[in-house]
């Protein structure tokens, strides 16, 4: 039996340099960063002043005003993003077709703001008089189950939390459930929120940029030394092809292979050879059945950390050989920051947007080149190039990694 | 100093139900007229336990179905 083909038909993206899948994609052909100094909260505290922080979102615009005073911030922005994105699949959702849509969301930290404000009002007003309302957002998937209880999405509801390849891992799970004939449409999603909690975590590790120098988000440059932490929330309406064609669908592209592994080594350290990266890259391209010289870009999931961007570099020229020197190579954390778990799908919304545009985003910031990622950087400057097929990769130190492979629809 | 309970009461449930307080009538049924839902109910009686510091014991919550009922058994508690 033929495999079923899935498809991307809709996307919605509310990132740090642009709201709506337009203004992310003008911005990213620009090279506009959307990193700033923090305004939500003081970071009076801390050496690193800076986040991919979203301004200007206004999630009564997408969601309208009522319904909107129990959410938290990771819902808005998740739900404001699917709301884009169905629209923009032109998806009817009704009694009619409600069960053969689910909704599959990456996040890792999206409820922890809900859990400080849970435990804070229990510490400040004691456990008989705490707001019951904040319980809850307090659970990992409060987002996701926001998207179902807003447009009535009930085919099923998962919440992937991997970590950094959260989002691409959420994917999969769509795809393969699409692929079983389980379901026949899943908004597939990437969220995670800005929060003194989640900041202050980060820190904590030693993951920030500027702790010795200039805070920036310099994936590839030999100055690079951390993270700049983004926030932000992308969702991707995908389908059996069949079903999209007979709702004569736009398609963005075809999602052609795909792969998730893990090579935990210890707790927050890399494995040193980046294993489970070339194994994803591999057999996402097998998957793909396209040969590795078809490929013609590579949205990376390099963000600044020194051990990542080395192993990326690693993993890339290991898996495409000589050929890896050839390929534009780019990241988009340079723009945006890492916003973690939502770093896979905003990837996965920036290639279909190189495929629909024939561009290849550029890496930003980029001034002194490392010998340890010799590659081509697509430094500074967009590239306007056809593009057919990209491979967008997603890996952090937890273990998880993913990769994907996303081409043209023919 | 006198205090409107039922004002401020009725300002604490348009905020939470998100209808204006000159809709809401003293006498209109949370579940059937205002379509409050489990959560939201919950949310109103934690609210005015909250303001008033008084804990309203679980078998008398299905009894407060308006706003007056809520006044009335807050000036009630305030008395004792």
């Amino acid at each position: 039996m033929r495999e079923r083909r899935i498809v991307i038909t809709g996307l919605g993206v509310i990132a740090p340099n642009g709201i709506g899948k337009e203004a992310f994609w003008d911005a990213l052909k620009e090279g506009r960063s959307g990193i700033r100094p923090v305004k939500r909260f003081d970071t009076g505290g801390f050496k690193c002043k800076l986040a991919g922080e979203i301004e200007g979102f206004m999630p009564e615009r997408f969601l309208g005003a009522k319904g909107l005073r129990n959410l938290d911030r990771s819902s808005r922005l998740l739900c404001s993003a699917a709301k884009l994105a169905i629209d923009d699949a032109g998806l009817k959702i009704d009694d009619g077709n409600t069960d053969d849509i689910g909704v599959c969301t990456g996040t890792t930290l999206s409820s922890l703001w809900s859990i400080a404000e849970f435990d804070k009002e229990i510490i400040e007003e004691g456990p008989l008089f705490t707001n019951a309302a904040l319980f809850p957002g307090t659970v990992i998937n409060a987002a996701s189950s926001q998207v179902s209880i807003f447009f009535n999405i009930q085919g099923f509801n998962t919440t992937v939390s991997t970590g950094y390849s959260s989002s691409l891992d959420a994917l999969k799970y769509a795809v393969d459930f699409i692929r079983m004939g389980r379901i026949k449409a899943v908004l597939v999603g990437g969220v995670e929120s800005l929060s003194l909690a989640n900041f202050t975590g980060f820190n904590s590790l030693g993951f920030f940029s500027g702790t010795s120098g200039e805070a920036l988000s310099c994936p590839f440059d030999k100055r690079r030394d951390g993270i700049i932490l983004g926030e932000g929330a992308a969702v991707a309406v995908i389908e059996d092809e069949e079903y999209a064609h007979n709702r004569k669908a736009r398609v963005y592209g075809e999602i052609k292979g795909m792969c998730s592994s893990f090579d935990a080594f210890k707790i927050g350290r890399y494995n040193p050879v980046a294993e489970g990266l070339k194994k994803s890259m591999k057999k996402a391209l097998m998957n793909s059945g396209l040969d590795i010289s078809e490929i013609d870009h590579i949205s990376a999931s390099a963000n600044s950390v020194p051990d990542q961007d080395r192993l990326e570099s690693e993993a890339i020229k290991g898996v495409f050989g000589r050929l890896g020197y050839n390929i534009p190579v780019s990241s988009i954390k340079s723009m945006i920051g890492e916003t973690f778990s939502a770093g896979g799908l905003m990837q996965v919304a920036a290639s279909a947007g190189s495929i629909a545009h024939n561009f290849v985003p550029p890496t930003i910031n980029y001034k002194f080149r490392d010998d340890d990622c010799d590659f081509d950087c697509v430094e500074n400057k967009f590239r306007i190039s056809r593009i057919n097929n990209v491979l967008v990769n997603n890996f952090g130190p937890g273990g998880g990694s993913a990769s994907v492979v996303i081409s043209k629809y023919h | 100093m006198t205090v409107n309970f039922e004002e401020e009461i009725k300002e604490m449930v348009s905020e939470i139900i998100e209808v204006p307080v000159e809709r809401l009538a003293a006498d209109a049924d949370f579940f059937k007229d205002l379509d409050v839902d489990s959560l939201k109910a919950i949310e109103i009686v934690a609210a005015f336990e909250k303001k008033y510091r008084i804990i309203i014991p679980e078998h008398e919550i299905p009894n407060i179905k308006n706003i007056r009922q809520i006044t009335e058994y807050t000036k009630n508690l305030k008395k004792d």
